[in-house]
């Protein structure tokens, strides 16, 4: 939907919600939808589960959205119903279409939109598992919960206490004994990995035919402490310790999402300043995904160079903010800590020794034969692929989408500076690099900028009310992507709050990424999407010969294949053993 | 193994002992603190310390995270499969305490409930070390290594203040 | 042959490392360690226990004694603490050497002796909770030592007393 109005639009303002409120009620007449207005650049709209497919089908391809997220809810004591929340983002107008179905609590399912939009595939099975709302249409397996708990206690359930614990359940063990080759296990204790996940690889040769996965080793039951435990002011240092490596970004979208649901206007310099530390996790991300990719290819020169031109941004963290991780600085209502001339003169002159120092270093160490040679041409992912499943971060950009948060859905004080958004279109994983190094130069330009317009003023609002019953979402470019958190307000704390990191949306896309590769290829390029387990806790799927995902259970395995793929060599090995 | 077979060991191990990493549910905070040890601004190798592949060879456990319920019989076999004397440095306020989510429903409760678990499954760990932080430094993570050898005498002590 | 500026780049690096313990670590002015409660401050009103988000500040009462207690194993060394107590009794030290080979030594407790109710006995606040709370308002001695139930108790008798409704 591009004319010329869009281009000169200000994305997300009233004027684009009010744009996109008229072609939806265009596009959906024959439906009998309902179309409202919540909190900021959100509109919902509520639909009956009889015609949830064919509107998901409009707003998804016709539209062109892109899947954010999908929540489920038990809203059974207020209106009976478990609700379910399929959150849609509009990238050329910033705004985000959330189209809500009502399921009643004793029929509870919903049909799955996961053929017409495959970005939403694991969501669906999450609400499934956490909440206990069925899918039809789809193959269902267990995703998050841990493999003893029982089948039928849903933890995100209103009745069901935060501290529950049941006696575990034995469960058969699944072996695929039935192809030939042993199965080789991997982790969850293994030299290569930080987090313990579990593979059991099935090889013939040096190319991989089947794998058995095991994840969400670090499901810790976030959401449902921030549901039923801790109240507003205590969840920002909750929210921190999702992920050790982006948690700021996890605090401001998640502040971000209370301030809009209550009307709070934060005061401008807190929004420069959680603007500068964003940027400063940034660098830090990226300086450290560096160190941590030329260690998979064996050069570990670059990865001591790295990580001790990044010891500086962490000294300049704990100069800022108190702490070298989990900074606790964000609060509801604005910052704690306040930055002052001194403090600035310092940021400027570490930044200025940082950047001639990664020049140095990253002009070097592409031209090092061996690590330009494994990242060009491996783990190509295209165009194509990426749009369908809605990737973000730099696997979008590094694929040709030019998709940036903070020019689609500006937050912040970004709209105050100007800086480029690095695209390419190989796919590879140089593409991946390169988008990254881009990104620490822009970085520190940004802060630069931010710096020089610092305004004066509080650095927080003391005096706020938050009214329950309102939908809000927020969203923030964390360095692997898009960060989004949904949020529907209740009395002193929550009343929904979910958080999905990038790393979620990122994982489906090593499908393609690793078709027809050979295993030392693999680890190198599962990395390049710079996956987080502790942010996403989802299931990790591999690669079979072909390149396909595979499901935990052999069964499934055989039945996708055979449904997608004419030659299914894997049921021909099945029939030859 | 008795008390005086423990301390005389651990003054063998003093000179360069071998550390494996276990992340029982962490957010990673704590455990890219650890890397951050080996690299050249804190460099831990100069004592002898490296990483090793296998709790097998391992003289020391890293310990980092709330033992979460799914990891929890993975974590009971990999430190059964450590060689006596076995010494644990638990870091982190996940490790110590069970941290911002220790009566979670996912979570058993870090280390001192890990222990109890172990004793009944008939493992004993000859030594442990707490570092509380959030994340730890590497610094602290250092004096951790230190306070569980036996080259520094722990610093903290319980106190207690009557007030009338 | 680029990749050979490798030692060029290592060179102008230097050493770099600290040898900790043997020198200074790398901490900041801002840096925040282990938080220290000043007993002279404390009032005991719980409003730290409150705030923070893993419940490393506990507050019981039990018998003669309320009793706080810092868990230092379980605290994120946020500072919120410090931010809410109305006395300022907290400090944020710079202190991060705190591993033990005992988790009984990261405990610090803090009691506080809690005043009898003058006219049922049950024990109720701490002395200087009562002290703290009444110092700007006038006239408050006689409840000043009264618990709650027998204070609206006793409240409700002197407007009665007051009004001549009674005859006492």
């Amino acid at each position: 939907m591009k004319n010329n109005d869009v281009k000169t639009l200000a994305k997300g303002s009233d004027k684009a919600v009010d744009m996109v409120l008229k072609l939806l009620k265009e596009k959906l007449s024959k439906y009998n939808v309902r179309i409202s207005r919540a909190v900021a650049n959100n509109l919902i709209v509520d639909v009956s589960r009889r015609h949830l497919r064919d509107v998901a089908k409009i707003v998804h391809n016709e539209l062109g959205a892109y899947v954010r997220t999908c929540v489920g809810c038990d809203e059974r004591n207020k209106n009976g119903c478990f609700a379910v929340y399929h959150i849609f983002g509009l990238d050329d107008y910033g705004v985000n279409v959330i189209v809500r179905t009502l399921a009643p609590a004793n029929d509870v399912k919903v049909p799955s939109i996961a053929d017409i939009a495959p970005g939403a595939d694991w969501c669906e099975l999450e609400f499934r598992d956490l909440l206990g709302i069925n899918v039809t249409g789809r193959p269902v397996y267990r995703l998050i919960l841990p493999e003893d708990w029982p089948d039928d206690l849903h933890p995100l359930r209103k009745d069901v206490p935060y501290g529950v614990r049941p006696p575990p359940v034995k469960r058969e063990e699944v072996t695929l004994t039935e192809l030939e080759s042993p199965g080789i296990p991997v982790g969850p204790y293994h030299p290569a990995l930080h987090e313990p996940e579990y593979f059991e690889l099935y090889v013939e040769g040096e190319t991989i035919i089947d794998v058995r996965y095991r994840g969400f080793h670090i499901h810790r039951g976030i959401e449902k402490l921030g549901e039923s435990k801790l109240t507003y002011k205590q969840i920002p240092f909750i929210a921190e310790r999702i992920c050790g490596i982006c948690g700021f970004c996890h605090s401001t979208c998640y502040v971000m999402a209370v301030e809009k649901a209550a009307k709070i206007e934060v005061p401008e310099r807190a929004e420069f300043i959680r603007a500068i530390v964003l940027e400063i996790e940034r660098i830090h991300s990226h300086l450290l995904w560096l160190g941590v990719a030329c260690h998979l290819l064996g050069y570990d020169a670059g990865f001591m160079h790295t990580w001790r031109i990044r010891e500086a941004i962490m000294k300049l963290a704990e100069y800022l903010t108190g702490s070298r991780k989990t900074y606790g600085i964000n609060i509801i209502g604005g910052v704690r800590k306040d930055i002052n001339k001194e403090k600035i003169q310092n940021v400027l002159k570490t930044l200025d020794h940082i950047e001639r120092e990664v020049k140095e270093l990253l002009d070097m160490m592409l031209s090092v034969p061996e690590v330009k040679r494994r990242l060009t041409g491996t783990g190509i992912l295209t165009r194509g692929e990426a749009r369908k499943l809605s990737v973000v971060g730099p696997v979008a950009r590094a694929s040709g989408l030019n998709r940036d948060v903070r020019k689609d859905y500006p937050y912040l004080a970004y709209k105050y500076v100007s800086f480029k958004v690095p695209v390419y279109t190989e796919g590879d994983n140089l593409s991946r690099t390169l988008v990254r190094v881009e990104e620490i130069f822009e970085s520190i330009s940004i802060i630069r900028q931010l710096l020089d317009r610092l305004p004066s003023g509080d650095i927080k609002v003391e005096k706020y009310e938050i009214e329950p019953d309102k939908v809000s979402t927020a969203s923030v470019e964390a360095p692997r992507g898009e960060d989004i958190h949904f949020l529907i307000t209740g009395k002193g704390r929550p009343y929904r709050w979910k958080v999905r990191a990038p790393t979620y949306q990122n994982i489906p896309a090593l499908r393609p990424m690793l078709r027809e590769q050979m295993l030392a290829d693999a680890p190198i390029t599962i990395a390049s999407i710079d996956p987080c387990f502790s942010c996403t806790d989802r299931v990790i799927v591999i690669e079979t010969r072909n390149g396909k995902v595979v499901s935990v259970k052999r069964i499934n395995i055989v039945k996708l294949s055979r449904r997608r793929w004419p030659q299914n060599e894997v049921s021909k090995a099945l029939r030859s053993s | 193994m008795s008390k005086v077979n423990i301390d005389s060991a651990v003054k063998a191990l003093r000179k360069s002992i071998w550390v494996f990493h276990l992340n029982s549910g962490s957010c990673n905070g704590c455990d890219i603190e650890v890397l951050d040890a080996l690299t050249p601004f804190f460099d831990v190798e100069r004592f002898g310390i490296k990483l090793v592949a296998s709790p097998r060879h391992a003289d020391v456990m890293l310990f980092t995270g709330p033992v979460t319920r799914e990891v929890l019989p993975k974590v009971i076999k990999a430190l059964r499969a450590m060689p006596r004397p076995r010494m644990v440095l638990a870091i982190g306020s996940c490790a110590v305490g069970g941290g911002i989510w220790y009566d979670s429903y996912s979570v058993i409760g870090g280390f001192p409930k890990l222990k109890k678990i172990l004793m009944e499954e008939g493992i004993i760990i000859d030594r442990v070390a707490f570092v509380p932080g959030c994340p730890a430094r590497p610094e602290a993570i250092i004096y951790g290594i230190l306070v569980l050898l036996g080259v520094m005498k722990p610093k903290s002590k319980k106190e207690v203040v009557t007030i009338e | 042959m680029k990749f050979l500026k490798l030692f060029v780049v290592a060179k102008k690096a230097g050493t770099v490392t600290r040898k900790y313990p043997f020198e200074e670590p790398l901490i900041t002015e801002e840096f925040r360690g282990e938080i220290k409660i000043d007993p002279e401050k404390c009032v005991g009103c719980g409003a730290c226990t409150l705030i923070c988000p893993p419940s490393a500040l506990t507050m019981r009462d039990e018998g003669n004694v309320r009793l706080i207690r810092y868990f230092v194993g379980r605290c994120i060394f946020c500072g919120m603490c410090a931010e809410v107590c109305p006395t300022n009794a907290i400090t944020i030290t710079k202190e991060f050497e705190l591993a033990t080979l005992d988790i009984d030594d990261l405990l610090r407790d803090l009691l506080h002796k809690r005043v009898k109710c003058r006219i049922c006995g049950r024990p109720f606040l701490t002395t200087k909770l009562i002290k703290y709370a009444n110092k700007d308002i006038p006239g408050s001695d006689n409840y000043a030592d009264v618990c709650p139930e027998c204070r609206s108790k006793l409240s409700i008798k002197n407007i009665l007393k007051y009004r001549g409704d009674l005859d006492v």
